[in-house]
């Protein structure tokens, strides 16, 4: 037994090293230098003609002698087992529709019968498609654009549908300087402002597979086609868009100017109108006094001054003429008479009623009135204070204000008087007897004189 | 000592050998990503669609449409059912696909000889073989000659023969649809649960 296993063993290596020098290698790698030379590569092109496929293998080496070479495909095949080659020139194909398209095939270069060297390789993973042919080039001047259409005979095939078209164009006078695009359609736009006017531009496309499954080569390029493009019209409407840039850069350069002019004047009162300074407004209105003046509200300072009662405040025709004309609704008599008995009721000597019409700003258009009226310039102080009043205490009424009017206005005066809501008018203490009368004019509110009354145009 | 152990170098492993292939799995699926599948054979299933429909000369309406869709079976109401004790053994299903498509597609084979053209024949040939490619099966009896359709038999009558003939040929074309069919959507089960998975 021990001697028939070692038989056994010694059979066994021989066998093995006899195979290892049997000289059939299955994917090309041999290690002796001539078979470099018989190295080749494939390429396959589908539905080629018809249903027809084509397989084409050329050697790597342009100096081999293939005189007596053969190639020739097995496995990967429809009812057969092999094919051989056929050869044209220096190229070898095969055209034939018995090709499986699934799994690899195996290539091999014969001499005289005997395999000389073999490829494994996979017919899909070999494909170049056939070129792209038909470039048309139309010029859309509506849209300003050029469209690209080119046509591929890959559309009406069942396999390799699916492909990557590469488009190239150039200015033909710049030799290399090419422009690429990628599509998967058959259809390219390209925008004339991104083209040179009035020039001629050269394009061509080629195509390679796009699919997860049929892999390969580009194609060859399709034919060139040539076209030009127009001259810039749009050099027309320069000019016209150059006059309106520069009419509006002067348009708004005047307006930025006149708004520095007239920014503090004009603009800035109405875009951002200043407060009105209470204190400031009071002294301007009111000037120091004269003579020893005791300015108080409190009517309580006023015990000693003979206060006339506005019960009984009758207008003059004049100053009740002047009235109606200048003044909206006149007040009614209850009106009247409820303004009477406020300012009764507020036991205010009618004589330091204080009017500061608008109108004076610093100017007194106004003259002073004779008689129990007297407007005076601005500031207006109550000067008809008689000296035996006394100051009163802080808490006095409100300021009845109103416009009182007396005997012996003008109907020229009172105009500038009249228009503001509210004023203080001053008395002449000589008529104080005088029945005052109030004319508010138009609203109730005038009676009260508001701060905002004191404002001045500054 | 030395007859034990020759019995147990000799004995054991040529069974081993034996048992082997009836416990390990016949088919190995390559392609489950379906890229073979929808580039190629779906492609050569849909030309044999083609093919019968022009063979039995069906107009396009859509109740006699042999059109094969991935979610229904166009029912031939002239489609004589008479090998459907096939479909009865052979069904796609569950942990069952490679060994039906395996069937399938050795059936296949047997309609080589029908000849009625050589694309049909190609297409049938790739349907086949790639399926038999992709599946990757240790198959028995492997060059086992495919079953044929059936000899002609003599008859007296010449044209009782022709139209025996002609019906059978009906009859193979209408069970290669379905054939086609069902081998369609085994492999769309297929690719659907590798895709789940």
């Amino acid at each position: 037994m021990t001697i028939l296993g070692t038989a056994l063993g010694m059979v066994f290596y021989l066998l093995q090293v006899v195979s290892g020098e049997s000289g059939y290698a299955q994917n090309g790698d041999f290690e002796d230098a001539e078979l470099d030379d018989y190295s080749f590569s494939c390429y396959s092109q589908l539905e080629v003609d018809g249903p027809q496929h084509l397989l084409s293998c050329a050697f790597e080496d342009p100096d081999v002698n293939s005189t007596n070479l053969e190639f020739e495909i097995c496995e990967g095949l429809l009812e057969v087992k092999c094919l051989n080659f056929s050869k044209l020139q220096e190229t070898y194909f095969i055209k034939t529709k018995k090709f499986l398209l699934i799994g690899d095939s195996t290539i091999c270069v014969k001499l005289g019968g005997k395999h000389i060297t073999c490829q494994k390789l996979n017919i899909v993973k070999r494909v170049k498609p056939e070129a792209p042919f038909d470039v048309k080039v139309i010029y859309r001047e509506e849209a300003n654009e050029f469209v690209v259409t080119f046509n591929t005979s890959h559309l009406q095939k069942k396999y390799v549908k699916d492909l990557l078209h590469e488009v190239v164009y150039r200015l033909e006078k710049n030799e290399n300087d090419w422009m690429h695009v990628n599509i998967s359609s058959t259809k390219l736009t390209l925008l004339q402002r991104k083209l040179q006017p009035n020039a001629m531009y050269e394009i061509k496309v080629r195509s390679i597979p796009n699919t997860n499954y049929f892999e390969g080569f580009w194609s060859e390029w399709s034919p060139s086609s040539h076209f030009r493009t127009p001259e810039n019209n749009s050099g027309k409407m320069d000019p016209v868009l150059l006059i309106i840039s520069i009419v509006s850069f002067f348009s708004v350069a005047l307006m930025v100017i006149l708004a520095c002019v007239l920014w503090k004047k004009r603009i800035k009162p109405i875009v951002w109108p200043s407060l009105p300074d209470h204190k400031k407004t009071l002294e301007q209105l009111c000037k120091k006094p004269k003579k020893n003046l005791n300015v108080s509200f409190n009517p309580e300072s006023f015990l000693d001054c003979q206060i006339h009662k506005v019960d009984g405040i009758q207008a003059r025709d004049e100053a009740e003429a002047f009235l109606q004309d200048t003044f909206p609704p006149q007040l009614d008599d209850s009106e009247k008479q409820r303004l009477g008995g406020g300012v009764q009721g507020l036991n205010w000597p009618s004589q330091h009623a204080v009017i500061t019409p608008k109108t004076f700003g610093g100017e007194s258009p106004l003259r002073c009135l004779s008689g129990s009226v007297t407007v005076c310039d601005v500031p207006v102080i109550p000067s008809s204070r008689p000296p035996d009043c006394r100051e009163g205490g802080k808490n006095g009424p409100h300021v009845y204000q109103g416009l009182l009017l007396g005997a012996g206005t003008t109907n020229s005066t009172l105009p500038h008087l009249f228009p503001f809501q509210s004023g203080i008018l001053t008395l002449n203490p000589a008529v104080q007897g005088q029945p005052l009368f109030t004319s508010l004019g138009s609203s109730q509110e005038e009676a009260y004189v508001t701060m905002s009354s004191f404002y001045q145009n500054q | 000592m030395f007859h034990v152990s020759f019995r147990y170098i000799f004995g054991i492993p040529p069974l081993i050998l034996v048992l082997l292939p009836v416990a390990s799995s016949d088919c190995d699926i390559e392609g489950k990503d379906g890229k073979e599948y929808q580039n190629v054979l779906m492609i050569s299933i849909d030309e044999l669609g083609e093919f019968i429909r022009t063979e039995r000369n069906l107009d396009s309406s859509p109740g006699l449409n042999t059109r094969f869709t991935d979610s229904m079976i166009e029912i031939d109401s002239n489609c004589l059912n008479n090998e459907s004790n096939f479909f009865k053994k052979h069904s796609c299903d569950d942990n069952k696909e490679p060994l039906f498509l395996n069937r399938a597609a050795r059936k296949m084979r047997q309609f080589l000889k029908m000849n009625i053209s050589e694309d049909f024949n190609l297409h049938l040939a790739r349907v086949s073989q790639g399926t038999l490619k992709l599946l990757n099966c240790t198959t028995k009896g492997k060059g086992r000659k495919p079953p044929s359709l059936g000899e002609a038999q003599p008859t007296k009558n010449l044209e009782e023969n022709k139209s025996l003939k002609e019906q059978k040929k009906q009859n193979d074309l209408c069970f290669l649809k379905i054939l086609l069919q069902k081998i369609k959507t085994c492999w769309n089960k297929i690719l659907r649960d590798a895709k789940e998975h």
